[in-house]
């Protein structure tokens, strides 16, 4: 009796030990455990906060007490006669500004991508580089470009934008303001994704089902709808997954053109609906939830799509004519110039005008009306200055670049190498329900809209035991947990394709697993796991919504942007935006000079 | 620990009280008073957080008394404040240089935070939960959420400085209310490139206007100018300035003043109630909101803004440069017109507090001090217009100093803006009609009058709408 019992934990502890040998195990043990606690525990945060008592607000009010609990702010936000103003219509905005975002991405970055990799068009390199630009900017900065390019006196009651000041022309309301200007901005930020995406299905698909049809003579317009669209049925699904939460969560955008969604209703209900403003969140959170959902029924349905059979080395490019070829080029290079090359202009301009917005030198034909006082003035007392010291000796600029550069390095590092670590795991145990879990434990902070992540971290961390707002500290907590998914999906992705056999070699030769990893699978992956760490870093430099509760403005440049697009001081913020292309152009050429992957080769992963 | 002492100064003042016993008999009535008042104060005392100690002996001290105490406590040290005005990190250095005058060997660190948004009230709350802060000391701004969120919750104290009190003839004891460091004006202006006139506060709610605005949920404060409005005496500045239109102007509000008058009664406001709700709907329903008072000014002195009009804070225009299209002469402040009616504006206050779990009390009572009751404290705010100095005799240093009634003369005395000609606290505030912001009156109407805005369609709303 005494010997079985001795035995059987040997045996157990014998399991025990060969399940820590296997170090993906350990890798999902460990962050298994870590993730569930950041993801989970701010919505349980988050969700005691609807209950709670807030002095000074709502709940206060209706409850006649300054603390404790109460369901009030359920009952409040959902029967009382605000509720259409403070629940459904930004609900509804939410949802209309998500749906309509993903459609423009996918359609314009699905087109550009069509034509890109399977036709003959001119310029598709420049093309293909330039795309990806309005990626690279903080979102709201083309919101800002849209207001001075068509807003008008006559239509929006404010002054002439740069089209009614030169050519007279009037951009109806709702092009200037509302869902449709959010939409598209949204839409051309985003679009980005479903070009590298579609782009990348595109670039790898086999010819020869297409050929097949073609020899079958079936239509044109048939093949591209029952054979290729179909195949890049996943790539249009992950873009949805990606893009949809992305769009829901997106305060700025909505907030300068003026569309109430949950974001900026959050915003502006905390005040006084503190509670019920929390409740928004988790409305948002839940939609993230949903999403998630979607995406694995996706991937089970995804099955049915596995009739690609391989690499083709026969991509079949379309002949657009003599004519098409350089005519739909053309049309490109003027979209793409304004999407991309007329806000880089605009912000140099920006910084020129002796007035924010102020481009009367245009239609006076004056150019010494111009001036350098935003970047060189050495006195805030200066007239005309805001009290600010120009961009080159602005601290307040400096101080935030440097922040952003430190939560940038370390939230890429940190979520690069535990999304790597993750996504390694999770393809060597993909049949485990536990890998599962981590895997989507991993990406649903990602889902969850960036203002409601940052609203629950925000009440996590806010107590008497740890109080972390305002510390480089939190947001690399928050950035590394919201940006973990672009390094784990990017990971997992090409650890799918990785033969077992090539590791279980290095394993026969008793290789240990840090060797292994360093020696074998990072310099085979090497470009997938690079874009694993360069998205973070990217995403992290113009991140505003995620951040946007958890600092004050000059802590980080993004929150610095926003603060002197708010005031109206465009020269400082088109400075800052300059500041933040030129900052991730030079990394991007750097890492692809040093190690050949870029940007537009890992979006999405 | 609060119960012990309380204890022992009970019992040491019995054992007083029981030692003095001897004395004649009026003494003994008038020592008996003096002790049951003792006791009293005793008592109080003893309720008070270290920080409102040292607020109550800080109250009896002069600034250079005062400065004494913070080189003792934050020399090396670094001070943290947060503020709604950016300009206390201009103010920290100067003061900083005041204690180097004292004590050269001083030094201290400094960071202010000014966050948007609302987000001070959140900031504050947060760092209240720490056993000792990380903020010093604040300035802010909306009297109705101080009240409600800080002030009745503990979270700041207010200090009265003694040199402050007696520039305003009182003294810090008799001082009901909270410190303002100063009081802002947002000022109706208009563009004037064209030829539309606004001669009564009413235009700015006629059909087809929309003023330029920040928006009510984003700048609360902008609330508080509506809750005022509601008031009595504000009320009735309405009603006088609606008697002013001629018939055909009355045809456009009439309905609504009419519609206002059970609301109005329902709201349990005074008789001219209805003028006022019926300005509040207009003005919600018709003001083109805005991120920012910089993006209003901005857009009011470009001249193709023709006949737009704006509430914006009156210190933005100190900061546009002339150019083409750009002009400070684009805009009319409507107060300073003649025949103007009704109100000029909204004043409100940047209010200043001792965090509760101060981990520098002492340096920041001086800091305070030193903002409120010399020019140099005040010259950050000071050498703009706009922006009055609570203290009397400040305000009028400030005044020689920086010449704000002549801010638009050129060097030659030519008079070339003339809107940026201040008139001053005194004017803005009787003939100016400038509505002041009572903390305790929005506090009370919040969720009232409050409750009732929020049932208003913006025109914001309004536009998405259709």
């Amino acid at each position: 009796m005494e010997q079985t019992q001795i035995n059987s934990s040997k045996v157990f502890l014998n399991k025990i030990r060969t399940f820590f040998s296997k170090p993906q195990n350990v890798i999902l043990l460990l962050f298994g455990t870590v993730l569930t606690f950041t993801t989970i525990a701010p919505i349980v945060a988050i969700v005691q906060d609807t209950f709670k008592v807030h002095p000074g607000t709502i709940d206060a009010f209706l409850t006649g007490r300054a603390d404790g609990y109460s369901p009030v702010n359920y009952v409040d936000l959902f029967t009382s006669p605000l509720a259409k103003t403070n629940l459904w219509s930004p609900v509804l905005n939410t949802v209309l500004l998500a749906v309509l975002t993903c459609l423009i991405a996918i359609l314009f970055g699905g087109v550009m991508a069509f034509l890109v990799t399977r036709t003959n068009m001119k310029c598709r390199k420049y093309l293909s580089s330039i795309f990806i630009f309005p990626y690279i900017m903080p979102q709201w900065t083309l919101a800002v470009v849209w207001q001075h390019l068509f807003y008008s006196n006559q239509i929006t009651g404010t002054s002439n934008g740069l089209l009614a000041s030169l050519f007279g022309i009037l951009a109806p309301k709702w092009w200037c303001v509302g869902l449709f200007p959010s939409a598209v901005v949204l839409g051309l930020h985003y679009a980005p994704f479903a070009y590298i995406m579609i782009g990348g299905i595109f670039r790898n698909m086999d010819a020869n089902l297409e050929e097949a049809a073609t020899i079958l003579d079936t239509p044109k317009w048939k093949i591209m709808f029952r054979v290729t669209l179909p195949m890049v049925k996943p790539a249009i699904l992950s873009t949805i997954l990606l893009v949809f939460g992305s769009a829901m969560g997106s305060y700025p955008v909505p907030h300068y053109l003026g569309l109430t969604t949950l974001s900026t209703k959050y915003v502006s209900l905390n005040s006084k609906y503190t509670g019920e403003a929390s409740i928004l969140a988790i409305i948002m959170m839940i939609f993230g939830i949903l999403i998630l959902g979607m995406n694995q029924l996706s991937l089970k349905s995804r099955k049915s799509y596995t009739t690609v059979t391989g690499k083709s080395g026969q991509i079949s490019k379309i002949n657009l004519g003599k004519v098409g070829k350089h005519v739909i080029a053309i049309v490109l290079i003027f979209l793409t110039f304004i999407t991309s090359i007329f806000p880089i202009i605009s912000f140099a301009i920006e910084t020129f005008l002796p007035n924010p917005g102020d481009y009367s030198f245009l239609y006076n034909h004056d150019a010494s009306m111009l001036t350098t006082k935003w970047w060189i003035s050495r006195n805030n007392a200066d007239s005309a200055m805001y009290g600010q010291h120009g961009i080159l000796f602005n601290k307040t600029i400096w101080h935030a670049f440097g922040g952003t550069m430190l939560v940038a390095v370390i939230c890429a590092l940190v979520a690069g190498t535990i999304g790597t670590l993750i996504g390694y795991a999770v393809s060597k145990n993909r049949r485990s329900k536990w890998a599962n879990y981590v895997n989507n434990m991993a990406f649903l902070p990602y889902l969850m809209p960036s203002l409601a992540v940052g609203a629950a971290y925000f009440i996590l961390f806010s107590n008497d035991k740890i109080n972390l707002f305002n510390t480089y500290a939190l947001l690399i907590i928050v950035g590394t947990v919201k940006y973990i998914p672009f390094a784990s999906r990017s990971a997992l992705n090409s650890m799918l394709q990785l033969s077992g056999e090539i590791e279980e070699a290095a394993i026969i030769q008793d290789i240990p697993w840090v060797k292994r990893m360093v020696n074998i699978i990072i310099p085979i992956q090497k470009s997938s796991i690079i874009s694993g760490f360069l998205l973070p870093f990217m995403t992290c430099l113009r991140e505003l919504s995620l951040f946007l509760l958890l600092c004050t403005q000059g802590f980080i440049l993004s929150t610095t942007l926003d603060y002197f697009d708010e005031m109206g001081l465009y020269a400082f913020s088109s400075a800052i935006n300059l500041i933040l292309i030129v900052t991730i152009l030079i990394f991007n050429t750097l890492i692809n000079k040093i190690t050949g992957a870029s940007l537009d080769e890992g979006i999405g992963g | 620990m609060k119960k012990r002492v309380l204890s022992m100064l009970l019992a040491a003042t019995m054992a007083v009280t029981t030692l003095v016993g001897c004395g004649s008999s009026t003494s003994d009535t008038k020592t008996a008073a003096e002790n049951g008042e003792a006791v009293e104060e005793a008592e109080d005392d003893a309720y008070l957080s270290e920080t409102e100690k040292i607020i109550k002996e800080a109250e009896g001290m002069t600034l250079e008394e005062l400065a004494q105490k913070a080189i003792e406590e934050s020399n090396g040290k670094t001070f943290y404040g947060v503020g709604n005005s950016s300009r206390g990190k201009t103010a920290l250095p100067l003061f900083i240089e005041y204690l180097q005058s004292i004590d050269p060997s001083y030094s201290m660190e400094y960071d202010w935070q000014q966050p948007k948004n609302n987000k001070i009230f959140e900031q504050l709350t947060a760092d209240s939960l720490k056993p000792e802060g990380t903020f010093a000391m604040t300035l802010i701004q909306d009297g109705n959420q101080i009240e409600s969120k800080m002030v009745q919750t503990g979270i700041l104290d207010t200090y009265i400085p003694k040199e402050w009190a007696e520039a305003n003839g009182t003294t810090p004891d008799e001082v009901d209310g909270y410190l303002s460091l100063q009081t802002l004006n947002k000022v109706f202006m208009y563009n004037c490139t064209g030829s539309k006139e606004y001669d009564n506060c009413w235009d700015f709610v006629a059909e087809g206007e929309h003023a330029l605005f920040m928006d009510i949920d984003s700048e609360v404060v902008g609330k508080n100018f509506l809750y005022m409005l509601t008031e009595d005496k504000y009320a009735a500045q309405l009603k006088t300035a609606y008697d002013a239109l001629s018939a055909d102007e009355k045809k456009y509000f009439d309905p609504v003043i009419k519609e206002m008058e059970p609301e109005a009664a329902s709201l349990g406001l005074g008789e001219n109630g209805k003028y006022a709700l019926a300005w509040i709907k207009l003005w919600v329903g018709s003001y083109n909101e805005q991120t920012d008072d910089g993006p209003i000014c901005n857009t009011l002195v470009s001249d193709s803004a023709t006949d737009q009009s704006g509430l914006l804070v009156y210190s933005k225009l100190r900061s546009v440069e002339e150019s083409a299209g750009v002009s400070v002469n684009n805009i009319k402040v409507a107060a300073y017109q003649d025949g103007y009616t009704g109100m000029g504006g909204f004043g409100y206050c940047h209010y200043l507090f001792v965090t509760d779990n101060s981990p520098l009390p002492w340096t920041a009572c001086a800091f305070i001090a030193y903002m409120t009751t010399t020019e140099d404290g005040f010259s950050a705010w000071g050498k703009d217009m706009g922006g009055y100095s609570s203290n009397p005799e400040v305000a009028k240093a400030i005044e020689t100093t920086y010449g704000h009634s002549k801010g638009g003369y050129d060097e030659e005395g030519n008079n070339v803006f003339d809107c940026k000609n201040d008139r001053g606290y005194d004017w803005w505030t009787t003939d100016g009609g400038l509505v002041l912001e009572d903390p305790e009156y929005c506090s009370s109407v919040s969720f009232t009058v409050g409750s009732w805005i929020e049932l208003l369609t913006k025109y914001a709303d309004a536009a998405e709408e259709e």
